[in-house]
């Protein structure tokens, strides 16, 4: 590559750097959006060989102005100290507010699990009725294998991959604790319906999850006891204290480069990959409203073969059990109930989420990817499936 | 008009106004609003620009316009009141992309309309992990237990009696600018740095409240965790709960937003954004950290040995320059202050400098309005410019000594698959037109 440092690019040389840009295989890198805290291209990318625009004639063209004051510069005092008596370990109690929670309080909140064991109740689950419990409970966002759909989360796999270009940071490459394994599915988990599950059914989970991971066998058992014997494949991988400050940049204020170093290296303009409708001009075909927005689509329309997938794929994790108050799938009354509201008002529902009485229902069951037509066909199944006729 | 922004914004304005032929009186004056605070939420040209360009001439002087010429609604129509309708685009957005479902995600606060170093409450950006809970604060409790020696359960009412103290301080998600390891992408000031926010905070230090609860000896830890659906937890050194941390029930002088952790929330000050847990319910006192989902599988920073650095809590010193930025482009030669924000997780800010040729010469800028620790603080540049092309550069220093890094010697320390903590000065390329782009340089 070479290394210009001609600064007479004008908007023509914009031109040709994004003709560059394309030529390297960038222009579609807006196809495929890069994952969350990523960039979209390789970072070994040949950099574009423009060289900046203003290195050498910057300072005639953009000279600072000299300034006045309006009034003095004030010395700013916050005070920050509330009202507090000398500090003393043996004032417990000093304002005497509020009640003592009694253990049954806190047991019901107190639901942390340590590396130690601390905090598992008693129970067990085996592997085999982990699969069963996963098929149905996970899969649907966090794949069969644990490969993760969509954008949610990869559970298993890439081990031995964080030293690579693409690190992939799952349960078996990069937890380091299977307590935490356990607690999190326990508080936060299915996505939901969290704190739905029993407490053998999360031992299950968990213990299928580490089977994927390669970590147990098919015949585990993984109990309150064993939890905490559990060797992850990353234990040793973090460490701490916090080691920054780790750079150290000299307070240079004139020459600190030389101008034929500087090169434009990424434009984020060549990816097109952001909104940028509310401060860029818009085509015609960009302002038409959003799918979803005013847009009807007929119920006679909509494929019966795709809402039967669409409901298995992103409905069925709610609609099946009623979780999170959605109406189950052959629940007539409630079908009928939300029926009379009329078919549109439904799909609007179903395309941009809806927050009801009874519960939450995300847009499009929470995947946003799927298509609208296909979203109405799932709400055609499932009044089907509940033999309700619409107004 | 020489200016092509000009032309834009005339032919934009024209298809407004042709849209609105064949309309109803009341239906056309709706939608001649609508176009208008869509036009106005355009970054395309000056807000006089627009309304000179869509209003119609007989508002202007030497005429009176209508609402000079009438009355306006009364008082309390409005029992709470909203920013103007003509402040329609100014919003929280967001990167769909960026994350599997809406409920567990991030939007960005639009640094580029806001002035002076407050958020308002509406802006700041939302970061949840299982949605936005519903709490209503009288069936809402805050428990204080573990290593303590008397257990706590607190009302919204008890806790609210304890003194308070109130702080404006800065909340940014580690994860800022995060996107931007490998390369730029983000085409907005908006999604390049809008993961932050600054307010003010009122309520109670924590260290009060762990007196109250009588820490033992052997507690050198807290747990803080949410009443959301994700029950989001952090381990908390017992240092910093004795420091600074306050467990905050207010926002800019009223109750704190849904969003922000109505009805408590923590609040780290200068620490990543997630460990200010918000829709706060429980604090455990232990004598070892939990090693929670949100302190291993996330907010770790992974190294290029594979390593990865646990408990990284503090935001380092960071800055960028505001305006111009590429939603709010120069309109012109002429004279301009150009605007930034510097903020610091260890202290006050103590310089600025700027840099208009990629970093190979610096000037120090000043700093202007409120300077306190741990908060935005706004700095400023008066400048000429002829036309010239330019590559904008801010570069913070705080009270520590600390300078901002680049991107350059980040990389060669960390790689770029930490995600987190990305504090490195960043590049805005000026054109010859006026137009702002964020781009890399070496």
């Amino acid at each position: 590559m070479s290394r210009s440092s001609k600064s007479g690019h004008r908007p023509g040389g914009v031109i040709g750097r994004l003709a560059a840009l394309a030529a390297l295989g960038f222009a579609c890198a807006g196809c495929s959006p890069p994952d969350p805290g990523q960039a979209a291209a390789p970072a070994d990318a040949a950099p574009s060989e423009t060289a900046p625009p203003a290195a050498e004639s910057a300072e005639p063209g953009l000279a600072s102005l000299a300034t006045g004051h309006f009034g003095p510069d004030l010395e700013v005092v916050e005070i920050s100290h509330a009202f507090r008596p000398e500090p003393d370990p043996d004032r417990a109690g000093f304002f005497g507010y509020g009640a003592t929670p009694t253990e049954d309080e806190i047991a019901g909140w107190d639901i942390d699990v340590r590396p130690d064991g601390q905090g598992l109740p008693p129970g067990s689950g085996s592997v085999e009725d982990g699969e069963m419990l996963y098929e149905a409970k996970c899969a649907e966002c966090h794949g069969s294998f644990g490969e993760g759909q969509g954008r949610w989360p990869v559970l298993a796999g890439g081990q031995d991959s964080l030293t690579h270009d693409r690190p992939e940071k799952t349960v078996g490459s990069y937890w380091p604790y299977a307590s935490t394994l356990w607690d999190y599915i326990h508080r936060a988990m299915p996505f939901y319906a969290p704190q739905s599950l029993a407490d053998d059914e999360v031992y299950a989970i968990a213990a299928y999850i580490l089977y994927l991971n390669d970590i147990v066998d098919d015949e585990f058992v993984l109990t309150r006891d064993n939890l905490a014997t559990i060797e992850m494949p990353n234990a040793g991988g973090f460490f701490g204290p916090d080691p920054r400050p780790d750079v150290e940049n000299p307070l240079c204020m004139e020459n600190c480069k030389d101008p034929a170093d500087i090169r434009i290296t990424w434009d984020s303009s060549s990816l097109g990959v952001t909104p940028t409708e509310h401060f860029k001009e818009m085509d015609e075909a960009a302002s038409a409203p959003a799918a979803g927005e005013g847009v009807v689509i007929a119920m006679s329309d909509v494929d019966p073969e795709a809402g039967a997938r669409v409901y298995a794929q992103a409905c069925q994790a709610c609609h099946a059990a009623g979780l999170a108050g959605a109406p189950r799938a052959d629940d007539d009354a409630e079908w009928g109930r939300r029926a009379e509201q009329g078919w549109p008002t439904l799909v609007g529902h179903a395309l941009n989420g809806f927050q009801g009485d009874a519960g939450y229902m995300p847009a499009k069951g929470g995947q946003a990817q799927l298509d609208d037509r296909d979203v109405a066909a799932a709400v055609a199944h499932m009044l089907r499936s509940a033999g309700v006729e619409l107004p | 008009m020489a200016d092509p922004r000009e032309d834009r914004v005339a032919r934009l304005l024209g298809r407004v106004a042709q849209k609105a032929e064949g309309l109803s009186q009341p239906d056309r004056r709706e939608f001649l609003r609508t176009g208008l605070a869509f036009a106005g939420s355009t970054a395309l040209g000056s807000a006089a620009l627009m309304r000179n360009a869509l209003a119609s001439a007989e508002n202007l002087p030497p005429n009176v316009p209508p609402w000079t010429r009438s009355v306006g609604p009364g008082v309390v129509t409005h029992p709470y009141g909203a920013p103007s309708a003509f402040e329609s685009g100014v919003v929280r957005r967001t990167v769909p992309w960026l994350t599997a479902s809406a409920i567990s995600s991030i939007s960005f606060t639009p640094l580029q309309d806001l002035k002076g170093i407050i958020t308002p409450s509406g802006l700041v950006f939302e970061r949840y992990h299982g949605g936005v809970p519903s709490v209503n604060p009288d069936d809402h409790r805050l428990m204080i237990h573990g290593l303590v020696s008397r257990p706590l359960m607190l009302s919204m009412d008890q806790l609210m009696r304890f003194p308070s103290v109130s702080l404006i301080r800065f909340i940014e998600c580690p994860a800022n600018g995060g996107m931007e390891w490998r390369g730029a992408q983000m085409e907005a000031l908006q999604f390049t740095h809008g993961m932050l926010s600054c307010c003010e905070w009122t309520g109670v230090p924590l260290s009060v409240l762990l007196e109250e609860a009588g820490v033992k000896p052997e507690g050198r830890w807290v747990l803080a965790e949410g009443a959301d659906g994700s029950a989001m937890t952090r381990s908390i050194p017992m240092e910093k709960a004795l420091d600074d941390t306050i467990v905050a029930y207010a926002q800019n002088g009223e109750m704190l937003r849904p969003e922000q952790g109505y009805p408590v929330r923590l609040l780290n000050p200068g620490w990543e954004g997630n460990t200010s847990v918000k829709w706060l319910r429980r604090l455990e006192v232990g004598d070892q950290p939990w090693h929670q989902r949100e302190e291993t599988s996330k907010y770790t920073d992974l190294m290029t040995d594979g390593t990865a650095r646990q408990f990284t809590y503090v935001q380092e010193t960071n800055s960028v320059i505001t305006s111009p930025c590429p939603e709010k482009p120069l309109m012109g030669q002429g004279r301009y202050e150009l605007e930034g924000l510097a903020w610091s997780g260890r202290g006050r800010i103590r310089r600025v400098d700027v840099s208009l040729d990629g970093g190979i010469n610096w000037q120090e800028a000043r700093l202007k309005g409120l300077v306190l620790p741990k908060a935005l603080t706004r700095f400023s540049l008066p400048l000429d410019w002829n036309g010239t092309p330019a590559l904008l550069q801010s570069r913070a220093v705080d009270e520590t000594g600390y300078v901002q890094p680049t991107l350059t010697q980040l990389r060669g320390v960390r790689g770029t698959e930490s995600i987190y903590h990305k504090n490195a000065i960043h590049t805005w390329r000026l054109a010859e037109s006026g137009d702002v782009t964020n781009v890399q340089i070496e």
